[in-house]
């Protein structure tokens, strides 16, 4: 059985534009009811094509694979944009006429379900009636509304026929610098409502003929802040997108369309089988329950943001459940997440479900088979309500990265603990780290023209460690396994801000047996900028990752800016300057040096714009990977080596690592005599302090019922409690509460807006969205 | 595989080409007309003379020469090897020391992110927990910084503080550092701090009475990007000066043996350079190179302009373009993991050759080849390889394209049954095929990978293949060139009958060329007005004159004149914001006015349009030139491509071997067997034919037909 196409069941009737004649809709119902009723992708329970003819099957994905890689290489050298063409923030995606994806480059792959989404509401909305889906038409989207990750994702899609009936898509993507929200930068901070989020685009048909309409040219460049960027970032997406249709067109002229067809379905159904094989190969069944936090400090004088119910402090949260069944399947749950919030760190369910897909490709399915398969392969139940599945179509989501890296992390965690009972201990990872922080802002740069700045260095934070091996140092992005930070002549090609500073980041990395990987950090001076603006977003007061069997979080972030420096005066008299990294922020070096300086140091990691000017400082610091394993079984030979590379502080070695140390011309030794016996004593120790865990729960269990804890954590779980019932149900099972006990928003003494009215986009007239996970 | 002709009383041996790899020392003499014989001999790496004079003995003897009396005749030499490349990956150079910026000095350390990854394939790349960082070449602990900064511009911001220079260089020289390397942000576009850093540690390193080479990125490498342009620098003093002294030690004891002139080394932009030359860094690239020079010469000679080169060895497939005569050159390479500024070929490489092992995915079924191969031991067929894994060669054995009795002429023989069983249980049981049908496919998944390989190049570069010819060469070359080749409309197919020796061939014939690079900022919006283009005409002119200089004082070094250099002015431009640029050799031998710049800004719109799409041409944004390029060359001796009377289509009796059972597309067929050696010019085979020597084996399947001519090079045809 294959996706047959249905020549004459339709004969006669109104032809629908997909090959054999159903309209895109019926297609797409069709495979989504074999899907539903067989278990299987389409309904495909034999790969006909894959099992006759399996090298015709391998030369097919070999060839559109390795075009689709190519496309991407190739048109990356159009773009101005130093985040699409040094950091590859970039991706093409291949689709079948129902908008499922066949194979993919490589890239921010998290696109492949967002692009995906849009094709499919295309497909749910009628674009085939109105405004018609015709060969060489070009479609953008960036909706988050409708499956984008934020607004500064933009999508080109066109569609690809042959022989007049559509036969499938390409996508392509590009993170672009600004998109017009409130503030600039394509991730900013200040807006709370998606309104201020900047340029929205519903799918919208931008070109016919393979060329762009005028007033699309026009209208997209005035909504911007950076025209050039976004020109050439859009002649990158359609080069790229044209590239791979007239690959698909040559790859069917040489083996048949209807070998091509087959295997546009059939290659959905092996990644799915792909992903059960992998499953049942590295994991082990059962459930998996982990956590994952991060901070909204929205109370707090530098966030400047337009509304006062958003002023609050709160913490998000996502509980996670992973269940592997034995046959290789397995449900994801997030029951009990916060709920959206008034800030810009919400995310649409197949942002949420992609990224996952996208950490899944790094460790779990590391193939070349990665599609549209795996999503399928998977079962996600994120309750609509939740800040990954709002109900609400005013929310803001130009930065949900903030919780979905968060979030993420912690499913590290219990898939490691999975691999390391099978003894994959190589595959064992600690957890990514807080992809943090984003310089952003903007003014008028070094060439006197509007500008906004967006500093991807962030896609080289530490990575976590492994059960055999430290994580790597700034090194990789949880959003783009290619990480890089680029060189800096490019990023003040790119920003009016001159280094005086590239370092490690010591002592960002979490400790343990094996150590994650530390960030770095970047002291950037403001040069040759005009009414220029700049603001920190990052996690502050909470640690995001958390360390794995023993292991330290990394260390979470702080801000440093100084501003009114006089640095010039420093420069003409020679004195000392403001240099390198900010080791040892409890005893911070540049302070002193700049005496009259008002200098910002503290935990408020997220901001919205402020004022710069040339001479001032900002710092950009990248976050560590969380560590694995009891820090005092860590060789010591490798902490002598994190001591003299500067990864680690001499007094956290002893602290946290148990050495003893003594300072030798300058250099801190370790005493491996007094180590052994110091390591002792803390196991010692750490018997002494010990109790029973009944005495401990016996403890907090008085604290939850006579509600002590801080207004944002009693906020966190009012939140969760309203929105799952069994969350709260389990939560006063665990803690044995009595039958009446409840904590309500409403008693908290700060805003609730929001908590009780919503309104989803769904309930807007004629539109249908599409469901993609269970609610 | 040697070409003679037949009796050749006083032979005149003008040229030699050297090959020095990790295990085999090849030579490569060719005499006054075109003849050539090539000597094999084990490596010495302690003392790399040893080998290639053992080398050059063992080549000589097939024409009964002593090596002094060659010698004395031979007019140039060119020497390749991965002496200097196994340095760089085995972190064995020279304890340099590197001077930064103060605040910057972990930035070569943490090296580019992307560096953890560097050739990895696709599904690497993506899996997180497989990247690694390699050391850095220079540690933390030999790095030290100077105050000052330079912005973007070139303008001051931070004025250099010469005070932290001299001490810098002082506690270098303390830790008895066998190179100091320099450089500092932006120092290609105002070089003014990093030169005064420079003389203040030249001077220390004088009064300290040590010799220690000084590098300051600025006079080598000057271009944007600081880990390129770093870890460059880096390798003048790292990695080849040791090779300096190599290269020395090789002139002269050639010398001891009565030559007469200069080794020249082969060089990554592909011309060959002195081992005087300053920018010795370059030569870090060898073997594979040579043969898209090779094929170069031959197309010049022979009047191709469009070739599209391709080898195949035991690993790899490596592809290279030559597009109207010239080589397409990539400004910001990777190399040994590490990226670089340096000019090099443009050559990709597909990891897939013909000991690639062959692996059913255990999850998905998918087949894989690659990207570890088998290498020197062949496959499972041969029973003593220890090799468990199937492999290309072992598809070969079994459908018959080998030889089991004669691979690499009978030195090792080959089990077929042993690649049948192996093939059967590993690849045809799992995927419901049978053992013929298994290693065919294979074959053919392997050919189709290559074939969209040569296309996408070819179409990258807005091309068609109609245009092109293939060169087809490397010891496995020939096994597949049908494949590859098939369908793609090549104008055509050639396969040199000396294909195994073809790079050590191309490094014998390549020019004697230097290549200076420097980057520009000229930026004209749309519409500048004409005072602006000349302007910017003038600045090109200027850096084109600064370049010659250079140019002219290395060839100055080897007691060349300037007159008797050609100089080929270049270019690099982008559209005004772009990050990336295009190579244009320049139309015009120099520029001066509004309508000389309106020349370039059209020779660049051409080619923009050709190599991306016509859409994606940007002219409203206006043009940036980056940078500036000079190219000068010297005519040297090169060996004579062979030229013999053709003889009639039907081959001598003598060239044929027999027949063997050979399969392809679901059936056996009798294949024809001739020895390459004896088939004579003017000879055509048509398929099913298979084509043997000891080197290399030449597949003609049915449907396809080949000639030899004059040259002894075979073309091959869909019939």
């Amino acid at each position: 059985m294959n996706v047959n196409v249905r020549k004459d069941a339709l004969a006669g009737a109104a032809r629908g534009i997909v090959r054999g004649g159903e309209t895109l809709k019926q297609h797409r119902d069709r495979l989504m009811d074999a899907t539903k009723s067989s278990g299987h992708y389409a309904g495909l329970k034999g790969l006909e094509l894959r099992d006759t003819q399996p090298i015709l099957y391998n030369k097919l994905f070999s060839r559109l694979r390795a075009g689709v890689v190519d496309a991407r290489e190739t048109a990356k050298k159009i773009a101005a944009s130093p985040i699409v063409e040094q950091e590859g923030e970039l991706c093409f995606t291949l689709y079948n006429a129902a908008g499922d994806s066949i194979l993919t480059s490589t890239g921010i792959i998290i696109h492949v379900g967002t692009m995906g989404a849009a094709i499919k509401y295309m497909i749910e909305n009628g674009w085939e009636q109105n405004p018609g889906v015709a060969d060489k038409d070009i479609f953008c989207n960036n909706d988050a509304l409708i499956g984008n990750v934020h607004p500064c994702d933009i999508h080109t899609i066109v569609p690809i026929f042959w022989e007049g009936e559509l036969i499938g898509w390409v996508g392509g993507v590009t993170h672009v610098i600004d998109t017009g929200s409130v503030g600039p930068g394509s991730m900013s901070t200040g807006q709370v409502q998606r309104f201020g989020d900047g340029y929205s685009i519903t799918c919208r048909k931008i070109g016919a003929n393979d060329t762009l309409f005028r007033d699309w040219l026009h209208e997209s460049q005035r909504m911007v802040r950076t025209t050039r960027y976004w020109v050439l970032d859009e002649r990158t997406r359609v080069a790229g997108c044209h590239m791979i249709r007239k690959l698909v067109e040559e790859v069917i002229a040489e083996e048949g369309i209807e070998n091509y067809w087959k295997f546009a379905y059939e290659a959905v159904e092996h990644g799915r089988q792909g992903l059960q094989n992998r499953i049942k190969a590295m994991t082990i069944p059962g459930k998996y329950r982990q956590v994952g936090f991060v901070d909204v400090p929205y109370d707090h004088p530098d966030v400047r943001v337009p509304s006062d119910f958003a002023k609050v402090n709160t913490i998000m949260h996502t509980p996670s459940e992973i269940t592997i069944r034995g046959d290789g399947t397995w449900r994801l749950d997030f029951d009990g997440s916060s709920r959206w919030g008034w800030h810009t760190y919400n995310a649409h369910a197949v942002s949420f479900t992609s990224g996952i897909w996208v950490m899944m490709t790094q460790t779990l399915i590391p193939s070349e088979m990665i599609n549209d398969g795996a999503a399928y392969g998977t079962e996600f139940r994120l309750p609509k309500g939740t800040w990954m599945n709002p109900d609400d179509r005013r929310v803001a989501f130009s930065y949900a990265w903030h919780f979905l890296v968060s979030s993420w992390t912690s499913l590290w965690r219990g898939l490691s603990r999975s691999y390391f009972g099978r003894g994959y201990l190589e595959e064992v990872n600690s957890g990514n780290a807080n992809t943090s922080n984003w310089l952003q802002g903007g003014g008028f740069n070094q060439y006197d023209e509007i500008h906004a700045v967006n500093s991807f260095e962030s896609a080289a934070e530490g990575t976590g460690a492994s059960a055999v091996k430290d994580g790597l140092d700034h090194a990789a992005a949880i959003w783009n396994p290619e990480g890089d930070m680029g060189d800096m002549e490019i990023w003040e090609l790119a920003e009016p801000l001159v280094y005086l500073g590239r370092k490690i980041k010591t002592n960002s990395a979490g400790y343990g047996k094996y150590r994650g990987g530390c960030g770095f950090e970047s002291l950037r001076m403001v040069w040759n900028a005009k009414d220029w603006t700049m603001f920190f977003m990052g996690n502050g007061h909470i640690t995001s990752d958390w360390g794995l069997m023993g292991g330290y979080p990394a260390a979470s972030g702080y801000r440093f800016a100084a501003h009114k420096t006089n640095i010039k005066a420093l420069i003409e008299e020679g004195k000392p300057l403001p240099l390198g990294g900010d080791t040892d922020p409890e005893n911070p070096e540049w302070d002193g040096l700049l005496p009259a300086a008002q200098i910002k140091r503290d935990k408020q990691a997220i901001t919205t714009e402020e004022m710069f000017a040339d001479y001032d400082l900002y710092l950009n610091y990248l976050r560590g990977g969380p560590g694995f394993g009891d820090p005092l079984d860590r060789e010591t030979a490798r902490i002598q080596e994190d001591l003299d590379g500067g990864y680690l502080l001499p007094r956290f070695a002893e602290r946290v690592y148990g050495v003893v140390l003594q300072h030798e011309g300058g250099r801190h030794v370790i005493d491996e005599d007094a180590t052994v016996a110091r390591r002792l004593e803390i196991r010692k120790e750490r018997l002494a302090k010990s109790e029973p865990v009944s005495d401990w729960l016996a403890r907090e269990r008085e604290k939850i019922v006579a509600k002590q804890a801080e207004t944002q954590v009693q906020q966190m779980f009012a939140a969760s409690f309203k929105l799952s019932p069994k969350f709260l149900g389990d939560f006063k099972t665990f803690w044995k509460l009595p039958a009446d006990w409840d904590l309500r928003e409403e008693d908290l003494d700060i805003p609730s807006y929001g908590a009780n009215y919503s309104m989803d986009v769904s309930e807007l007239p004629d539109v249908t969205t599409v469901k993609f996970v269970d609610e | 595989m040697n070409v003679h002709n037949k009796d050749v009383p006083a032979r005149n041996v003008q040229v030699l080409g050297i090959d020095a790899g990790g295990t085999m020392t090849d030579t490569f003499f060719v005499d006054a007309d075109g003849d050539f014989v090539v000597g094999k001999a084990q490596s010495t790496p302690q003392n790399e003379a040893i080998g290639l004079i053992n080398s050059s003995v063992d080549g000589l003897a097939a024409w009964g020469i002593s090596l002094d009396d060659a010698l004395k005749q031979l007019q140039t030499g060119v020497y390749s090897g991965t002496a200097m490349l196994n340095r760089v990956v085995q972190r064995k150079g020279l304890k340099c020391g590197l001077i930064v910026n103060q605040g910057l000095e972990d930035f070569h350390r943490m090296g580019r992110a992307i560096q953890a990854y560097l050739g990895y394939a696709y599904e690497d790349r993506i899996h997180l927990n497989t990247h690694r960082y390699d050391p850095p070449l220079v540690p933390r602990h030999l790095t030290r910084g100077v105050v000052e900064r330079v912005d973007m511009f070139g303008t001051v911001v931070i004025p250099l503080r010469e005070e932290s220079a001299l001490k810098a260089a002082q506690e270098l020289i303390d830790q008895d550092v066998e190179g100091i390397v320099i450089s500092l942000l932006h120092s290609y576009r105002n070089p003014a701090h990093e030169r005064r850093v420079r003389d203040i540690v030249l001077e220390a390193v004088k009064k300290s009475g040590k010799n220690i080479p000084v590098f300051a990125s600025a006079d080598y490498y000057p271009v944007r990007k600081e880990t390129h342009r770093t870890n460059t620098t880096i390798l003048e003093g790292y990695a080849a000066e040791p090779s300096r002294q190599t290269l020395k030690k090789i002139s002269d004891s050639f010398k001891e043996h009565g030559t007469k002139f200069d080794f020249r080394v082969m060089a990554t932009h592909g011309g060959t350079i002195s081992w005087k030359a300053k920018e010795l860094a370059r030569t870090i690239v060898s073997g594979p190179i040579g043969g898209v020079i090779g094929a170069k010469y031959l197309g010049e000679v022979l009047g191709y302009k469009n070739i599209a080169c391709s080898d195949i060895g035991g690993t790899s497939f490596d592809v290279a373009l030559i597009t109207q005569g010239e080589l397409t050159i990539k400004n910001d390479p990777d190399m040994a993991r590490l990226v670089l500024s340096l000019p090099l070929v443009a050559m990709d490489s597909v990891g897939a050759g013909a000991g690639s092992f062959i692996r059913l995915d255990p999850y998905t079924k998918a087949i894989k080849l690659g990207p570890d191969s088998a290498g020197y031991r062949v496959g499972v067929c041969w029973a003593d390889s220890g090799i468990e894994t199937v492999s290309i060669s072992d598809c070969h054995v079994v459908l018959g394209y080998l030889n089991p009795d004669n691979f690499l002429g009978g030195a090792i023989k080959l089990d077929r049954d042993r690649a049948v069983a192996a093939i059967k249980a590993q690849v045809a049981d799992p995927l419901g095929l049978s053992v013929e049908d298994a290693a065919a496919g294979v074959i053919e998944l392997l050919d189709s990978d290559l074939r969209d390989y040569l296309r996408s190049m070819i179409s990258g570069k807005g091309y068609s293949p109609a245009s092109f010819v293939c060169f087809s060469y490397g010891g496995a070359g020939p096994v597949h060139t049908y494949g590859y080749t098939e369908g793609l409309g090549f104008e055509d197919v050639i396969v040199p009958a000396w294909a195994a020796g073809f790079s050590a061939f191309g490094c014998a014939a390549a020019d004697f060329e230097y290549r200076y690079d420097k980057s520009l900022d000229i930026n004209l919006p749309p519409d500048a007005p004409d005072s602006d283009r000349e302007a910017a005409s003038k600045t090109l002119q200027q850096a084109w004159e600064e370049l010659r200089e250079n140019v002219l004082e290395e060839f100055r070094l080897n007691g060349y004149a300037a007159d008797q250099v050609t100089l080929t002015p270049g270019f690099r431009m982008q559209y005004r914001g772009q990050l990336n640029d295009l190579e244009i050799e320049s139309p015009l031998p120099a520029v001066a006015t509004t309508e000389d710049w309106n020349q370039l800004v059209d020779a660049f719109n051409d080619t923009y349009g050709r190599v991306y799409a016509a859409s994606a041409r940007s002219p409203e944004l206006g043009y940036s030139v980056t940078g500036a390029i000079m190219r000068g060359s010297v005519p040297i001796p090169k060996p004579k491509i062979p030229k013999e009377p053709e003889h009639g289509p039907t081959p001598p009796e003598e060239a044929f071997l027999g027949t063997r059972k050979f399969y392809r597309k679901k059936r056996w067929v009798d294949a024809q067997l001739y020895r390459m050696e004896a088939l004579l010019p003017g000879n055509r085979i048509t398929g099913p034919a298979i084509i043997e020597s000891d080197a290399t084996t030449f597949v003609v399947p049915d449907g396809f037909e080949t000639w030899l001519d004059g040259h002894r090079l075979f073309h091959l045809k869909e019939v």
